[in-house]
């Protein structure tokens, strides 16, 4: 979580546009006991509608801090003046290549979306709900089972989102501690366990990828090595830049949410036993929550220099579209700090805006509600075990740690 | 009452979709089909619905 300024404000900036606001470093946004980073976000919109933050990235980079939703769709709307080009994954090990499709911009990246669309599209989604379920139901069972109490994210959460995503993958859940592990390391370690994540996770999908080349089976990497983008196969760069972006973002953002969720409805009994009483609000309420508790910042990089509602932006400058800002802007959603399950218009950005929109969105949503569903119908009513208190924490990738609940 | 259809703005959220599968239809990969869609009467008050669930503000309502 260690973040420091690696670079002085430009002199572009007018002094008077830097805040001191900061998704790392900022009030709530370190790991706290009992805390709501994204509620603690959401004061950005006592500020002006765009901002300059001096150390707003994992690497101590300043950007500027677009805060109304309007304005966030603007920017993730028109990839040819804010690219996502910025090789976030393979900065870290000091190289230059693309997370495919995420990094890439249009023409490219319509290529590979077309080729990946399809296989998390909303159709093929439905195709995959009885795993979904089963999977959810095998663990619930066994955490009833065990006792009244549990450990969400380890036993639940995590477990259950890295399965399916495994399973997506092709790949057994043998090793599933150990890609959690890569993937923690990865998103929240210290500069030297980033790196070294990194390269684990690179080799790890270089050797499984060479693998289904020798042997393919009816799996994702199979069909990556087989494919074709503009009548010729995929580059090892390609495949390795794609079986990466799957990875990491796979890996933790789906257990992430179900943990907000229970934790929001843990501390609200009369959400919960609505829920549990009508469970066919539970995919509306589902909406709610990603509304409430989405865990990702968008980055983009101007390609030119751009005056955008009075921000002299430059080109190579960083643009972040906090998807707990936008989530919270009272222009957009009608008294934002309010969760109400019930609410209709629900237009949030938990997946992003523009062509970059979260590919696995459809995938996340059916494990998010089904998960809920489950854990409403199998375990009785939940509260935070007394005497613990779940670890919150901000940062480019939200998340909660030490949820512990109890139904003694 | 008629839904304008952007493509060009689909970014295959299929919000319209999930509130209105048989208004909204969509392709393999998961964007919205082309062309305009006209709406029964009986259709309405969900299409509007449906319409307005895009985050992307893809599609039009033409009364």
């Amino acid at each position: 979580m260690e973040t420091f300024a690696t670079q002085p404000i430009p002199a572009h900036v007018p002094p008077d546009m830097v805040r001191d606001f900061s998704l790392f470093s900022s009030p709530g946004m370190q790991p706290t006991p009992n805390g709501d980073p994204q509620a603690s976000a959401a004061v950005v919109h006592q500020g002006p509608r765009i901002f300059y933050s001096p150390v707003n990235t994992r690497d101590g980079r300043g950007t500027w801090v677009i805060t109304r939703a309007q304005d966030q769709r603007r920017v993730l709307q028109d990839p040819e003046t804010f690219s996502s080009h910025r090789s976030i994954f393979a900065s870290a090990l000091g190289e230059s290549w693309p997370m495919i499709p995420l990094e890439l911009d249009p023409p490219e990246h319509g290529k590979f979306r077309s080729l990946l669309n399809p296989l998390l599209s909303p159709k093929r989604v439905m195709a995959l709900e009885s795993a979904v379920r089963e999977r959810a139901i095998f663990l619930i069972d066994r955490i009833a089972a065990a006792g009244t109490n549990c450990h969400v994210m380890e036993e639940f959460a995590f477990p259950f989102a890295v399965n399916i995503f495994l399973r997506f993958l092709g790949l057994s859940d043998d090793r599933l501690d150990e890609f959690v592990t890569w993937a923690n390391e990865l998103l929240h370690g210290d500069n030297v366990q980033r790196p070294a994540a990194a390269r684990t996770i690179i080799a790890f999908i270089d050797e499984l990828s060479a693998e289904r080349r020798r042997r393919p089976v009816d799996d994702f990497m199979s069909f990556l090595v087989q494919s074709k983008v503009d009548d010729r196969p995929l580059t090892d760069q390609e495949i390795r830049g794609t079986g990466v972006l799957l990875f990491v973002a796979g890996l933790d953002t789906v257990a992430a949410a179900i943990g907000f969720d229970l934790n929001y409805l843990a501390r609200h009994q009369g959400d919960q036993i609505l829920l549990r009483r009508e469970p066919s609000r539970i995919v509306l309420a589902a909406e709610e929550l990603l509304r409430a508790y989405p865990t990702v910042q968008m980055i983009r990089v101007a390609t030119k220099d751009v005056d955008f509602e009075g921000a002299p932006i430059r080109k190579g400058d960083y643009v972040s579209c906090a998807t707990m800002i936008a989530n919270r802007d009272p222009l957009e959603f009608p008294h934002p700090e309010k969760i109400d399950l019930a609410r209709e218009d629900n237009r949030h950005t938990a997946f992003a805006y523009g062509p970059h929109r979260c590919l696995g969105s459809h995938l996340a949503r059916r494990e998010i509600v089904v998960g809920l569903e489950e854990w409403l119908k199998r375990i009785p009513t939940f509260r935070i075990k007394e005497g613990t208190a779940p670890v919150t924490f901000g940062g480019h990738v939200f998340g909660i740690e030490n949820l512990v609940l109890d139904w003694s | 009452m008629k839904i304008i259809v952007h493509n060009d703005k689909c970014q295959g959220h299929a919000r319209c979709w999930a509130m209105a599968p048989h208004i909204f239809e969509l392709d393999d990969e998961g964007y919205i089909k082309p062309g305009d869609i006209d709406v029964a009467e009986a259709d309405e008050k969900l299409a509007w619905k449906g319409a307005k669930s895009c985050p992307e503000r893809a599609l039009e309502i033409e009364k």
